[in-house]
């Protein structure tokens, strides 16, 4: 064996070990950001049960979970955005995606109906927004309409969005979907109970808001 | 298919390659060339520098040849102006007297006449060119002739490097330089180097002579004659302590044109008259592996660079179209703040390129350290950095000149 292609052998070895550590390095981490996303949403089931417990339990006093509740909404837009990444590492045929985008949706409905069921005992008037997208190529005006809702989120910290992939195969989904009678075009928004779809500008979005729902102070109770 | 997912496989020969040449570097040839000791020998030689308009410099390259560490009886310097229009003949005039220099005139253009002419001139067997905007070390040649050793070594390289950088531009090429000490050193202890550059590559008169002297080589005559050195069988040798400086672009249009004749040079030879080389087995690691490689990385980077310009390009209209109406101090602003593991980006192009561009680096450490060339190490290296966003650029701009059949002047 020539001296050459001894040398060659070895670069090509130690080439496919290197590679080898990187993808098995990838892996591990893509792996670590599902396990972190399933801790996430394990504790999130938890605090959402809690919470549940905690509003049938103080009947007299429903009022004292919205604290609790205002601080779940925040760690579900959290776990919303770490979803969001994982999804565009891993593409959103990932298996292990899709199973945790059903539980963050369950998740979601379960917040919503909190929500409203503590705005109607404790008369506080939170902002809720229902986004229905699609990544299925279906809905060129999504990425926007999502980036818009990011900024309005963050910006106003009382707002409530939550968003769904209108295709995610999930009966409680579907059961929302026919519930609020979303149709048409998508993105799709359930604004305070009204519906709405298309997204042009943020301008023109802001106007599907009710008037004052858009300002940085934080709803006063009644 | 992304862009990542199509440079993977190239990042994957780019890393192949380096580990080959770090396996070379360990091998017992690299080794016994490391130690290879500055000879007593001293045959006559001759040192041929074609000039063409060099004004600025000729007079400090002639005053670097003569402190070279050798018996000035045993030295013959030759001057040779091929068509200069500025004062070269009148600074070259002036070494006229000097017993070691000869100065001839070479009236029609084309470098390989030039020296041609100063090959002619002179019966030293062993004859070293040198452009005449590079400046040798005082012990090079010492360390040049022990390589000529073996009669099948028909010629030798130097370690060049570049003359005083100033700005970003030269540390760059001068942490390329380095990079490329070290590589000539392992591909010379397989016999596989297809260039003897311009400064100062010494080449033994008879085989010179055996092929047919110099000749139009698509203007890297240097590459012409290595290649057909090659074909012929022969060993083209390096000495990596021998030091030699060479001025360089100052600007990254200059660098650009430059590098695009180099690259025109190497495309038209390899896949013209020395396609035969390519992927043949009876020349080696050369035939087999380097050439093949260096192909692959011309087209290849040229492509994926085409290939990303216009996916950034895409991603950077669909993200303004996506921030579009949002105020501007949220829509710059970073989408994670802060640190957080769980975003650190991580794909496998990513990572690979990381472990490539690290490997690069310390094989341009490694040329410092084996040429003990005195150099900021640190800012040729931080400069260096800017090599892969501007070297696509002249492999894009040679591809396509060669794919349209462009020529481009020398000088």
């Amino acid at each position: 064996m020539t001296t050459s292609l001894r040398n060659a052998l070895i670069a090509l070895g130690i080439t496919i070990v290197l590679t080898g550590t990187v993808i098995y390095a990838v892996n591990y981490l893509n792996n670590a950001r599902l396990a972190e996303l399933k801790s996430i949403e394990d504790q999130l089931t938890i605090d959402t049960l809690s919470l549940d417990t905690q509003f049938s339990l103080l009947e007299s006093a429903p009022c004292d979970s919205v604290a609790s509740s205002t601080t779940l909404t925040s760690e579900l837009a959290d776990l919303g955005t770490r979803l969001a990444y994982t999804e565009n590492q891993l593409g959103n045929n990932n298996e292990q995606v899709i199973r945790l985008k059903k539980q963050y949706s369950l998740l979601e409905i379960r917040d919503y109906l909190v929500t409203k069921r503590l705005a109607a005992a404790c008369g506080t008037k939170p902002v809720t927004v229902l986004y229905f997208y699609s990544n299925s190529g279906d809905c060129s005006a999504c990425d926007k309409a999502g980036y818009a809702l990011s900024y309005l989120r963050d910006t106003y910290p009382q707002l409530r969005v939550y968003s769904f992939d209108y295709h995610l195969d999930l009966g409680a989904l579907k059961t929302l979907i026919a519930v609020d009678k979303i149709r048409g075009e998508l993105p799709a928004f359930v604004i305070n109970g009204k519906y709405s779809n298309g997204f042009t500008t943020l301008a023109d979005f802001e106007k599907e808001f009710p008037k004052g729902a858009l300002s940085t102070s934080t709803p006063k109770k009644k | 298919m992304s862009v990542d997912a199509l440079a993977c496989p190239f990042i994957f020969i780019a890393i192949f390659f380096e580990s080959f040449v770090l396996v070379t570097l360990l091998s017992k040839p690299a080794r016994d060339a490391r130690a290879r000791k500055p000879g007593s020998a001293t045959p006559l030689v001759a040192v041929v520098v074609p000039c063409r308009n060099e004004a600025e410099t000729i007079a400090a390259t002639t005053d670097s040849l003569l402190k070279l560490n050798y018996p000035a009886d045993k030295l013959e310097i030759i001057l040779v102006d091929n068509a200069s229009t500025d004062d070269t003949p009148a600074i070259m005039a002036r070494y006229q007297a000097h017993p070691n220099v000869t100065v001839l005139h070479a009236p029609e253009r084309g470098k390989h006449k030039a020296v041609n002419i100063g090959i002619a001139a002179t019966e030293a067997e062993f004859i070293g060119c040198l452009d005449a905007d590079s400046f040798v070390d005082p012990d090079a040649l010492n360390e040049i002739i022990p390589c000529f050793a073996s009669h099948r070594v028909a010629a030798v390289t130097a370690a060049m490097s570049i003359h005083q950088p100033h700005n970003i531009v030269e540390h760059m090429q001068n942490a390329e330089y380095s990079f490329g000490i070290t590589m000539r050193h392992a591909m010379a202890s397989i016999n596989g180097l297809y260039v003897t550059p311009g400064p100062f590559s010494f080449y033994r008169r008879s085989v010179v002579e055996a092929l047919g002297g110099f000749r139009y080589g698509h203007q890297t005559e240097d590459m012409e004659m290595a290649l057909r050195m090659q074909k012929a069988g022969y060993e083209i040798e390096n000495a990596p302590r021998a030091r030699v400086y060479t001025r360089a672009p100052h600007t990254v249009l200059k660098l650009i044109k430059q590098r695009t004749r180099w690259t025109n040079g190497f495309l038209r030879n390899t896949l013209g008259e020395y396609r035969s080389l390519v992927l043949n087995r009876d020349h080696g690691v050369l035939g087999m592996l380097i050439l093949p490689f260096a192909l692959t990385a011309v087209v290849s980077t040229a492509l994926l660079f085409l290939l990303t310009i216009s996916q950034l390009t895409l991603q950077i209209v669909r993200g303004i179209e996506v921030r579009l109406g949002v105020p501007l101090s949220y829509a710059l602003a970073p989408r994670y703040a802060g640190f957080d593991w769980f975003y650190f980006p991580t794909s496998v192009f990513a990572l690979l390129g990381f472990i490539a561009m690290v490997a690069s680096l310390a094989l341009v450490a490694y040329g410092r350290h084996l040429s003990q060339t005195p150099f900021h190490l640190g800012r040729s290296m931080a400069s260096y950095l800017l090599y892969g966003l501007i070297a696509p650029l002249w492999l894009v701009r040679s591809t396509a000149h060669v794919a349209l059949g462009k020529n481009q002047a020398w000088k």
